[in-house]
């Protein structure tokens, strides 16, 4: 069951990575793509021994159109080295993920993982304009341009969102970016108990201008960010009367990434008694605006699937992001598969009808 | 080709005697959306929910008909003309409003409501549906999904995409299934993502569920003229370029806003060569800076004639003459060609006077009224359908139009959809291989292709692109 990776390739170009993910498909061999590896213990252990096929050659800028707002890149590249590309123009892409730094931009959006941030700008969902895939016959096909508004044809970026690389290794995207905000203030308060901070959060997104993150901690404390005119953030830090405290606190918590890590997301309302449960002494944090928790697992499997079966009844998930294959095996990566799972199959099977990449990994 | 009568007996069945039409001269009002192109469906299915419309897909799919799902039909591209025929199934009798949950700021729908009648039912609870096409007074929510539409303040908020959370949906086989929800992050392939703007190809729209966004408290809006539509292009750069994104930001040229002074008398100034709407929104602190600087970037970039609406009246007052814009067009000639494409922000000056020059050179005037700000630009074309061979030459312009957005690095389309008007015109833009992979997705959930068969794809035996070839193709050349 355990499997381990026969060979490591680092091709240069998108061509030799579509050639050598083609060749592998003929050998009848497995690929794993791999970015910066911060998200390789995400899903179920691989079903089968294979070579791993490394992006991170692929790590250029290929446009960036300041006027535009709009930066095309190589998958690649780290979102740190995007940052600072876009950061000279004063501009930046809001995505904030855990287990920071060392994502690159194809992991991220391969694992769909993201961040506080999301509450005001969503996700990369929202602001992928266009992608660029190897498929395993070794065909190079884009989907959607360099445009922000597009609606010529599928939105196969919606589809390779979050698929764990399994419609096609992702080796190039297009963003449309943003501009940073005039100014970007945070705020932090701590709360007697998890009752209260559980208010104390939702105050903060009650507010007339919405916070653009709030994040909320077992220990009561509540960190909100605020971006905007210098008018307004200055209004809402008032009205709201916390502490101000230094931005490098969203540093911090993006490292986190807990060993045995769960996600949990949920319809919004229903994210609080699902936390509230996890019980006493379990370490977790919680995004109450967007309906996600991340839970530190210090149990077993089983602690696992009875969260899952709580979280799932009230029409919520619990995938795990980070664990030994020994975990992962034990509780399962995904849980119960969505009724439209015949549907997703046969997408798989029309892009990689041998289960080249990652097999086993994902939920199809 | 009349369906069999047996056929029909099924479909009156699955619907209802009364709600089967296939009377000759009936069909004929089902022949067009907004688009130029139209065909007569051989029948028209109105079920009332969601177990009819499995109903009818079943018997299409048992006799291999096409099937085209029809909101308003106020598409801009053909995606609701029976080009080959088949069942146009309206959805207009399923228009209620099934939920409205203030606490999730969500709303459940069925796909035959009218845009703005969604806003107007969340108003109540300070709540609103951001994507509002200019057809938001007859357009429906089904329509909105099945063509990922925009509209003015998409600028800021986003596309229908955006805005919704899951579907539930029937394929081309009958089957009934919910596509994702509220809860984020769900489990496997995001089947709805791709189902939005598929514009009927993939399945029939029967529930949407969106998000609804919290009425800002404060909004301004500025009306401010421009001296020629280059520098009111270079204002649209450098108010982005300064950090502010707008609400919306819209732009009409000298054409359309004599145009829509003449019918809405909104003080439009007439003298000028563009004029920009912006808006802003927020707390009332913020509306207060950001106009302050829009005000302050517009004047640096010749911007005059400033006027900001001093009432929720005035305000509708200015929109109206935006969102009527392509009604009052009427003034100069009977019938219009509105296109849709995207540039660039910054290729915007480029892109304006290239539409200009064909213009000029096919005789025909050219309005121009679009979402600046997304560089979204909505060349109208007009003409009188009683001169001579006119259509062939509006044609043949808004062709070269749209290959000047290509060649610029643009879309085919920012909101309207491909639908039958471009397909033809799909390769200029993606090689035979992207299409393929597209066409791989339609042949997984739609095998026998009876789900608005003729759409999006080039049909070879159809109408050939003339133009293509011309120059390489902008996806290979430009992005990557």
């Amino acid at each position: 069951m355990v499997v381990g990776r026969a060979t490591a390739e680092k091709p240069a170009t998108a061509e030799e990575l579509a050639r050598r993910l083609r060749d592998a498909a003929e050998a009848g061999l497995a690929v794993f793509p791999v970015g910066g590896g911060q998200a390789a213990e995400m899903g179920d252990p691989p079903a089968r021994e294979g070579i791993e096929l490394r992006t991170t050659a692929l790590d250029r800028v290929l446009e960036h159109s300041q006027a535009d707002m709009v930066v095309s890149v190589e998958a690649g590249i780290t979102l740190e080295a995007l940052q600072a590309e876009l950061t000279k123009s004063g501009q930046f892409l809001p995505l904030d993920p855990f287990n920071s730094p060392g994502h690159t931009v194809g992991g991220l959006l391969a694992s769909g993982w993201t961040g506080p941030l999301r509450l005001r700008y969503g996700s990369p969902r929202d602001f992928l304009i266009g992608i660029r895939v190897a498929l395993p016959d070794g065909r190079l096909v884009s989907a959607g341009g360099r445009v922000v508004k597009n609606v010529s044809g599928y939105d196969l970026m919606k589809l390779h969102y979050g698929a764990l690389g399994t419609l096609g290794i992702i080796v190039a995207a297009s963003f449309k970016v943003f501009p940073k905000p005039l100014k970007d203030v945070t705020v932090e308060s701590t709360r007697e108990s998890l009752v209260e901070a559980w208010a104390a959060a939702e105050q903060a997104l009650n507010m007339p201008m919405a916070p653009a993150a709030v994040e909320l901690f077992p220990n009561g404390r509540v960190l909100a960010r605020f971006l905007g005119s210098p008018e307004a953030t200055k209004r809402m830090v008032a009205d709201l009367g916390w502490k101000a405290v230094d931005a490098a606190a969203w540093d911090v918590h993006s490292k986190a990434a807990p060993a045995n890590w769960a996600r949990i997301a949920m319809p919004r309302h229903q994210l609080r008694p699902i936390v509230d449960n996890l019980g006493a002494g379990e370490e977790w944090w919680a995004s109450p605006g967007i309906g996600i928790a991340n839970w530190a697992v210090a149990g077993g499997a089983e602690d696992v699937r009875a969260v899952r079966t709580a979280a799932t009844a009230a029409g919520g998930s619990v995938v795990l992001l980070a664990g030994s294959n020994e975990f992962r095996h034990d509780a399962g990566a995904w849980g119960t598969p969505p009724a439209t799972l015949h549907l997703m199959r046969r997408l798989r099977s029309a892009f990689d009808p041998n289960q080249v990449i990652n097999p086993g990994r994902f939920v199809v | 080709m009349a369906l069999e009568k047996a056929v029909l007996e099924e479909l009156r069945r699955a619907v209802g005697r009364e709600h089967v039409i296939d009377s000759k001269n009936d069909l004929r009002i089902f022949e067009r959306d907004a688009s130029i192109e139209g065909a007569v469906p051989d029948a028209v299915v109105l079920p009332a929910n969601t177990a009819e419309v499995s109903s009818v897909i079943r018997v299409a799919a048992k006799h291999r008909i096409p099937i085209v799902p029809r909101g308003a039909g106020t598409g801009l591209s053909g995606g609701a003309v029976t080009i080959r025929g088949g069942i146009a199934l309206q959805v207009t009798r399923m228009r209620r409003i099934l939920e409205i949950d203030p606490v999730a700021q969500t709303a459940l729908v069925e796909p035959g409501v009218v845009n703005q009648e969604l806003s107007l039912a969340a108003a109540s609870h300070k709540l609103f549906y951001a994507p509002d096409p200019s057809s938001q007074k007859a357009c429906t929510i089904g329509g909105n999904a099945a063509e990922n539409s925009g509209g003015p303040h998409c600028l800021y908020y986003g596309v229908t995409t955006n805005h919704v959370l899951g579907m539930e949906v029937v394929f081309a086989d009958g089957n009934v299934q919910w596509v994702s929800g509220d809860s984020p992050d769900r489990i496997g392939l995001d089947l709805c993502g791709v189902l939005v703007g598929s514009e009927g190809t993939l399945c029939a729209i029967t529930k949407i569920k969106v998000r609804l966004l919290r009425t800002p408290p404060s909004v301004a809006t500025l009306l401010a003229a421009f001296p020629t539509i280059e520098a009111a292009s270079q204002a649209v750069s450098a108010v982005i370029g300064a950090g502010i994104v707008p609400a919306a930001l819209e732009m009409m040229d000298r054409v359309c806003v004599g145009a829509v002074e003449a019918h809405y008398h909104a003080g439009y100034p007439t003298d000028a060569g563009a004029v920009l709407l912006v808006e802003v929104d927020g707390i009332p602190e913020s509306t207060l800076e950001l106009m302050a600087a829009v005000r302050g970037v517009l004047a640096q970039n010749q911007g005059y004639a400033m006027r900001e609406a001093q009432s929720p009246a005035e305000r509708d007052l200015l929109w109206a003459g935006r969102k009527g814009a392509i009604g009052a067009l009427g003034r100069i000639k009977p019938n219009y060609y509105l296109h849709d494409g995207v540039v660039p922000r910054s290729k915007l000056p480029q892109i304006l006077s290239a539409v200009g020059e064909i213009g000029i050179h096919y005789k025909l005037p050219v309005a121009n009224v679009f979402h600046a700000g997304d560089g979204n630009l909505h060349p109208n074309i007009l003409f009188d359908l009683r001169d001579r061979d006119v259509l062939p030459q509006v044609e043949s312009a808004g062709e070269e139009m749209l290959r000047a957005v290509v060649e610029l690095g643009g879309a085919l389309s920012g909101e309207h959809g491909i639908g039958l008007e471009k397909s033809a015109f799909m390769p200029w833009v993606y090689s035979a291989d992207d299409l393929e992979a597209m066409q791989r997705v339609k042949a997984a959930l739609d095998a026998n292709g009876i789900m608005n068969p003729g759409k999006i794809f080039p049909d070879p035996n159809r109408k050939h692109a003339q133009l293509a070839g011309r120059t390489g193709l902008a996806i290979e050349a430009k992005w990557w």
